[in-house]
């Protein structure tokens, strides 16, 4: 996602005015009837901003006090999810970001949403915090049954955990799709191969791409590869390596994007 | 709702800054309550004798030759002041005594003087002035203050046949009325000399002195307006009546039960004035809570934690509007026990048995008023100047989202009130009356008082202050409800 991110989050969540389109939430209007439908959405929106004042369990207890039957023990049950049992009496002023990260994830989710709406999650994160963040959101996604919308620009990020991408590029949705199809759809069939002596190998075959002397590119379907092999064995070519050139979010970006990322 | 408003309270009662507050004020009353006792304590009437002053008076005395024409006013000037201070200075520790030497030896020491050393010197009238002052000074020594008592009730008494006479000699209309407001005051005198006698008043300067005179010269003012014909009263002139009747009415109930109803150094005193004297505190930190409630959530970026929970921007808002409602109850609450707890140890609890006295114009007597009720009334009287305040305060920060100026002007609003109802009143200025600072404070209304201005009544004072309320709450929702939350 390029531009607007934090935007369309803030209209999803009824934080700015929408001028045109709609955004419906588990079948409600968010305009029309917006206390339905939040209620089953945890959001962090930019920052984590807590009361500093209050301890984390303070501040949990707080957003708890706003919603119906959220007992004592699922606040302790969110507080370990989060891996922060140990720190939840301290003063929120005292955490690290990751940790006030962790304690917007835990107030986000106290209620059990079905929607989970994260702005940038893993900004700010040290990349042992990043892991965490991960293999927590993976958990949530899987054990709450919760959908989870993340924004971010950290494509490698999104391609680790994600299996949904909408991509916006100037305002505008420019493709929604899942990763893998996206990633397929942009996947031009490209065969790496290594061997002793690429010159050799452009007289048997013809048309390559050289990358060194000892490597070269071949646009060609994965039902051809077994055909290429036999003909550089049969020339006397040693071959080391044949590996598919994997396409990445990044690229398949690139691809839909055009390259032009900031306007 | 409740649940909002709960958790408005905690985040208030969680944070440092409401106990540091009140810790300041409760330091402030106490500061104050010191003031005032340090104050009455330093306050004496007793004679204050300096011996550098006798002495600048004796050498320039001693400069002066009475044989010498030009010298002879000052010289008897100064000689009667200093035989007086020498008297007084043997008096000084009663104060009866040293009243009745400053009002009546006091001018005979200087008619002594005239004779002895002035143009027309007499021996026998010197002689005769002195046996006077004896004859006074025996009364004194003998500690006989009812003899000047009853010496002014008989000087009232004669004053009052010869005006009478006067007033059978003579037909002019316009003399007459004169004498007549002559007699009345004279009655006055004699009503104040029995009423000294009766309650055993010796002279002085205690409150009950101070009452004796308040009486007299209250009741010359009743008089006086008592006698204006072929016209009506002017607006401020009645209040002023409305206020001489009352003052009169309180020093008589004062001389009668000789109860100290206005000591000023007492609990109930303090609390009797308690919104003219420690308003200020309560209303900053009100101003303080109502301006930063809303604004500081924005500061900080929380208010995006409050916005996607499923309740609509009206009820936040009006969850921290009636949070800022029970804050202004608590606030009031705590700052009077407050000056209970440091009045009552520092003057004593005793004086919360004593009335709060009014005068009722309605029904034209002197009502007497358990303390806490009387305060409990102000207190609601006070109220809509108090949420007005509030409300500007909440509301200024609310659309702006500048806790700074929302407290400033606030401030200046409630500091600056004094002054513009003053000029309004001043200027009378009739359509302002419908001004909110004239119609905030409404005990101007308590006990049939006339209110600041002709044609106000209770009625359209709580009005004029609800439609205010309403000009300013009526935007601040719909901003509130409209308002996009950008970048924090």
């Amino acid at each position: 996602m390029v531009h607007g991110k934090t935007t369309t989050i803030k209209l999803i969540l009824g934080l700015q005015n929408i001028t045109s389109g709609t955004v419906v939430i588990n079948g409600y209007n968010i305009e029309k009837d917006f206390t339905n439908a939040i209620k089953k959405v945890g959001a962090i929106v930019e920052n984590p901003d807590m009361y500093m004042y209050l301890s984390g369990y303070d501040n949990l207890k707080l957003v708890a006090n706003l919603y119906e039957n959220i007992s004592d023990e699922r606040i302790l049950e969110v507080v370990k999810l989060v891996k922060l049992e140990n720190r939840i009496k301290d003063k929120v002023s005292k955490y690290s970001l990751g940790m006030r990260q962790r304690l917007g994830i835990a107030q986000a989710i106290l209620h059990k949403p079905n929607l989970l709406i994260l702005d940038e999650p893993t900004n700010g994160l040290d990349p042992e915090g990043i892991k965490e963040m991960r293999e927590l959101l993976i958990t949530l996604a899987k054990k709450e049954k919760m959908g989870i919308l993340i924004s971010s620009h950290n494509l490698a990020e999104l391609d680790n955990f994600c299996n949904k991408v909408c991509i916006i590029k100037n305002g505008m949705i420019i493709e929604t799709s899942e990763i893998s199809k996206i990633k397929k759809e942009t996947n031009k069939d490209i065969e790496i191969f290594e061997v002793d002596d690429v010159n050799l190998a452009k007289k048997v075959i013809g048309e390559i791409e050289v990358i060194d002397s000892n490597k070269f590119k071949l646009n060609i379907s994965k039902e051809k590869v077994p055909d290429i092999i036999n003909d550089l064995v049969n020339n006397g070519i040693k071959i080391y390596e044949v590996k598919q050139e994997v396409n990445t979010l990044e690229d398949a970006f690139f691809e839909k994007t055009g390259g032009n990322v900031i306007e | 709702m409740s649940r909002l408003i709960k958790n408005e309270l905690i985040k208030i009662f969680k944070k440092k800054t409401i106990y540091i507050t009140m810790l300041l004020v409760f330091l402030l009353i106490i500061f104050m309550n010191i003031i005032i006792k340090a104050s009455s304590n330093s306050y004496s009437s007793a004679y204050m004798y300096s011996e550098s002053y006798m002495n600048s008076l004796k050498e320039e005395l001693s400069e002066l030759n009475p044989e010498n024409p030009s010298d002879i006013t000052l010289y008897i000037n100064l000689k009667s002041e200093i035989e007086l201070n020498e008297l007084m200075y043997k008096y000084k520790d009663s104060e009866w005594k040293l009243s009745v030497i400053n009002e009546r030896i006091a001018p005979y020491i200087t008619e002594k003087n005239n004779y002895m050393y002035g143009e027309s010197k007499d021996e026998n009238q010197v002689t005769k002035i002195n046996n006077k002052i004896d004859e006074l000074m025996t009364k004194i020594n003998d500690d006989d203050w009812e003899y000047f008592a009853k010496e002014d009730l008989e000087n009232a008494n004669k004053t009052i046949e010869d005006l009478n006479f006067k007033k059978s000699q003579t037909v002019d209309s316009e003399v007459l009325k004169s004498l007549n407001s002559e007699i009345e005051n004279a009655k006055i005198d004699k009503e104040i000399a029995s009423l000294r006698l009766e309650k055993k008043i010796p002279y002085g300067s205690d409150y009950l002195n101070t009452a004796i005179m308040t009486y007299k010269s209250s009741s010359s003012t009743i008089i006086e307006y008592d006698n204006v014909e072929n016209r009506e009263l002017e607006y401020e002139e009645q209040k002023q009546y409305n206020k001489a009747l009352e003052n009169r009415e309180e020093s008589k109930y004062i001389i009668q039960t000789g109860i100290d109803v206005n000591k000023i150094d007492s609990l109930k005193f303090i609390l009797q004035n308690f919104y003219s004297q420690f308003g200020i505190f309560l209303i900053v930190v009100i101003i303080m809570i109502a301006g930063t409630i809303v604004s500081e959530e924005f500061n900080k970026g929380t208010i995006k934690l409050l916005l996607v929970k499923p309740y609509t921007r009206n009820k936040i808002l009006a969850s921290k509007f009636i949070t800022t409602l029970i804050i202004i109850a608590f606030v009031i609450i705590t700052t009077i026990i407050m000056q209970i707890l440091a009045g009552g140890i520092l003057f004593g609890f005793d004086s919360l048995n004593l009335p709060v006295i009014a005068y009722n114009f309605n029904t034209n007597v002197l009502q007497e008023i358990n303390i806490f009720a009387y305060l409990g009334m102000q207190t609601l009287m006070q109220l809509p100047m108090i949420i007005l305040l509030a409300t500007l305060a909440f509301a200024i920060s609310t659309i702006f989202s500048n806790s700074a100026i929302a407290i400033t002007i606030s401030l200046l609003g409630y500091m600056s009130s004094a002054i513009i109802n003053q000029l309004i009143i001043g200027y009378n200025i009739s359509f302002m009356k419908y001004f909110v600072t004239m119609n905030w404070d409404l005990s101007q209304y308590l006990f049939g008082s006339l209110p600041n201005m002709q044609g106000m009544n209770m009625l359209m004072s709580i009005i004029t202050c609800i439609i205010y309320l309403a000009i300013m709450l009526i935007p601040t929702f719909i901003i509130f409800k409209k308002r996009n939350i950008k970048n924090i």
